[in-house]
């Protein structure tokens, strides 16, 4: 049951990584791949009518996490204190930016709205990807559960570490790459025009620059957490995770390539996904590691609420995921088809 | 009595409670204005007059704001809990997460799926879908109030819960968790509040166009709407709910009752005082001006009835500001019984076809529509000062509940954040809906659907063209 539970968490995480991923990246891109004003537009109407949608996957996370994990939601989050109010900031600048930019037609005004669009993306993928690596890394949970953790300590990976050190910052590069990469894909399947032509360019590079920076990452987290590997080499989800991986970047490669952009778009949400798997699986059934002495990480069923409490949640959550996904395949059929610059078929601008 | 500036869970506190009051400012007219696009939408398909289509893409652009500013102030409060109530968090998560996370499941999704739908979509979706869309939205937000409402409940006056073994609450019973009957009044209250806020902003608008000679029929639509509605609501709002809502705080919070009526000292042939202020340290109400009974026979339906007096309870379980709580909760009762005579008054001049014809009326009408807010505020003030010292009435005190490891230089710190990123929040909000007001429905055939988009695409709701 608390597997299970640990399992439904990851996804919910993993279904929002993937949908708002492609926002963050497009939203990073935003300056290069778009550059009149009508093709700004074009970009913010691509992401524009499900981005609320995508960001209740987030929220509905955080509510999750209170119901099944509460001791880690307890710990975790005043522990994370500000770079969780950063990401939030951040996120009420990113949605607002999108959703008053077209209101006035203005060019200073949309100019101003584009370029906080921009610096959120960024900051966003940044500050995500830190804290994502913070849990890989571990934080300095003392006996209690609690820590609390500066920005930054002396850039080192162990004992009392800070929220940047020299591994998080280089995945925070990583992350922003990839979702750059993400985005771009995404930006290729749902734009035409000149926006079409520079995303599938950048896609293409951002891909090729994400292998490398990937094997670096995956031998950093070897020196950070060296146990790790070999305790998630018995875990079958873990190579499940690695197989989807493989199997991603063999098929992005060719919808890259040969230009079958709704493939090269899944192969990137499952490429995605396959790695955060695997990578929640490496490390179960630690949710938390502590950098200080590994009797005080937080683990799935240290921080499980009651039995009772499991069971009812998983009733209900079914029934309300089959009516999420209901609805998500009812409208994005409306959603259909490519955005132009010159006709927005979304209605969206 | 922790009203202390150097106490950190004074900052949790008021950072709490500054976001909430800010973001609920959003969620009320969207509640509100949710079925007012619905029966707008339906008389529409009905009917085939264009009157009602061109008020819903006025009022969907208005809507579409709203819903943003509340999405974006509203995602900080779920992340809240764990930051700022971790200790509350660590305790109760069990039983309160189970329905935050049900209203993302069943609430945030609906309505999200389909808002884009219901501002942007007339045309993709033809009027029989997009109907459907603005029902979803309208459950969709009602739904969450839901949720929201029973998880205030629980803290209000638990129900379906136990102590385990480890010392944290679980869940027992799911159906005595949802349907707690605090829950069910104070969710039939806060919803007719939400319908006031809607329809006195409707209303106002409708004055505004109607004074200025502009929109005629659009204006005449939402004068009339509005003002029933509004007479409906604000009566519901009172009788029963409002009533029902206070016999509740008489029979399960009876401290709470007393010091919301600054009544120190208990009896029967309590009264309700009309004016007055109470003197916590002398422990008496100054300058009162009583209706004798009245509260006994409020509270507990004779006018012989006991009321318990603050006197009577130990002074650590009295709610830690019974000044503010006696002026929220009688400001509320104010307000609430002048939306009434308003709208009362309204729906005579409708019926003698003078409403539009009442320019000083209008004028009320018009600059009427702030105080639903303001008596909305007061009313979750009154619930949630009334509910102190405990975080979990009877089970758990506030000052227990808060994030020990946060200091209050971090909550200070992001308070000031969140002032300064809703003050311009709350800047461009009016600015941009004021525009829109500005530009007003379009009608009397100056710009229809018909004038934009034929090559374009661009939608009725593209403000490019208007």
């Amino acid at each position: 049951m608390i597997a299970a539970w640990y399992a439904i968490v990851s996804f919910m995480l993993i279904v929002y990584v993937g949908l708002d991923g492609r926002n963050f990246g497009a939203g990073m891109l935003h300056s290069v791949v778009a550059r009149t004003p009508e093709e700004r537009r074009q970009v913010i109407a691509a992401i524009g009518p499900l981005w609320s949608w995508h960001e209740v996957w987030l929220v509905g996370f955080a509510g999750t996490l209170v119901a099944v994990f509460p001791r880690l939601m307890a710990s975790a989050f005043p522990g994370y204190y500000l770079a969780l109010f950063l990401i939030l900031w951040c996120l009420i600048l990113r949605g607002v930016s999108i959703e008053v930019g077209g209101h006035i037609d203005d060019r200073l005004w949309q100019g101003f709205c584009d370029f906080v669009f921009v610096f959120s993306s960024f900051l966003l993928a940044i500050l995500f990807g830190a804290a994502a690596r913070n849990v890989i890394r571990g934080v300095p949970l003392d006996a209690q559960g609690n820590f609390t953790m500066p920005f930054f300590t002396d850039f080192t990976v162990r004992g009392n570490v800070g929220l940047f050190d020299w591994y998080t910052v280089s995945v925070a590069v990583f992350t922003v790459m990839l979702l750059a990469a993400h985005g771009a894909t995404y930006l290729a399947l749902k734009t035409e025009g000149p926006v079409h032509d520079r995303s599938v360019r950048y896609a293409k590079r951002l891909w090729v620059a994400v292998a490398p920076l990937f094997l670096a990452i995956s031998a950093e987290s070897w020196e950070v957490r060296p146990g790790v590997p070999g305790h998630a080499s018995h875990n079958p989800f873990c190579w499940l995770g690695l197989l989807i991986v493989v199997f991603s970047v063999g098929t992005l490669v060719s919808g890259l390539r040969t230009g079958r952009e709704t493939r090269a778009f899944l192969a990137s949400n499952f490429l995605l996904g396959g790695l955060l798997a695997s990578g929640a699986a490496a490390i179960f059934p630690v949710m938390l590691h502590s950098t200080l002495t590994p009797a005080n990480s937080l683990t799935a069923y240290n921080t499980a609420s009651s039995h009772t409490d499991l069971f009812l949640a998983s009733i209900w959550w079914p029934v309300g995921f089959a009516l999420a996904t209901t609805y998500f395949v009812f409208i994005s059929r409306r959603y259909a088809g490519k955005v132009s610059a010159k006709r927005d078929n979304q209605g969206f601008y | 009595m922790n009203s202390n500036l150097a106490d950190p869970a004074f900052w949790s506190r008021f950072q709490f409670g500054f976001t909430l009051v800010y973001h609920y400012l959003f969620p009320q007219l969207t509640m509100g204005l949710a079925w007012f696009l619905v029966y707008w939408k339906w008389r529409g398909l009905r009917t085939g007059d264009e009157k009602y289509n061109r008020a819903v893409r006025f009022w969907a652009k208005i809507f579409g704001l709203n819903f943003a500013v509340g999405v974006v102030t509203g995602i900080p409060m779920e992340f809240q809990f764990g930051t700022n109530w971790a200790a509350f968090s660590r305790y109760a998560g069990g039983v309160i997460g189970q329905t935050l996370a049900m209203e993302s499941m069943f609430a945030f999704f609906l309505e999200s799926a389909f808002v884009g739908a219901l501002i942007w979509g007339e045309k993709q979706l033809g009027p029989r879908n997009h109907f459907l869309a603005a029902i979803g939205v309208a459950l969709g937000s009602w739904i969450s109030g839901f949720f929201i409402l029973v998880t205030n409940a629980f803290m209000q006056h638990p129900a379906g819960y136990r102590l385990e073994a480890d010392g944290l609450l679980g869940i027992t019973s799911l159906s005595a968790y949802l349907f707690n009957p605090w829950a069910l009044v104070q969710f039939a209250h806060n919803q007719m509040g939400a319908l006031v806020t809607g329809s006195f902003f409707i209303t106002s608008v409708g004055a505004l166009y109607a004074l200025r000679k502009l929109h005629h029929t659009q204006a005449r639509l939402y004068l009339r709407t509005g003002t029933l509605v509004g007479m409906v609501a604000a009566v519901l709002v009172a009788f029963p709910t409002g009533d029902q809502q206070a016999k509740m705080v008489g029979r399960h919070q009876p401290v709470t009752l007393a010091a919301m009526e600054g009544k120190f000292a208990g009896g029967p042939m309590a009264g309700v005082a009309l004016v007055g202020q109470p003197n916590v340290a002398t422990r008496r109400l100054e300058n009162p001006l009583e209706v004798p009974g009245a509260l006994s026979f409020l509270a507990y339906g004779t006018f012989q009835s006991y009321v318990h007096g603050l006197d009577e309870y130990p002074s650590d379980t009295w709610p830690d500001n019974i000044e503010l709580l006696y002026y929220s909760f009688h400001l509320m009762i104010t307000l609430g019984t002048i939306f009434i005579a308003l709208m009362a008054y309204a729906g005579f001049l409708n019926w003698r076809g003078r409403l539009e014809s009442s320019p000083w009326f209008l004028w009320l009408l018009m600059l009427a529509f702030p105080f639903p807010y303001i008596a909305n505020t007061l009313g979750w003030m009154t619930a949630e000062l009334g509910r102190q010292p405990w975080l979990i009435y009877g089970l758990f005190r506030t000052r227990d509940g808060y994030s020990k490891v946060v200091s209050s230089g971090d909550t200070i710190f992001t308070l000031i954040g969140f002032i300064g990123l809703y003050f311009v929040l709350g800047l461009l909000f009016l600015y941009l809906v004021g525009r829109e007001i500005g530009h007003g429905p379009g009608g009397e055939g100056t710009s229809g659907p018909e004038q934009v988009s034929a090559e374009t695409g661009v939608g009725p709701g593209g403000e490019r063209s208007a």
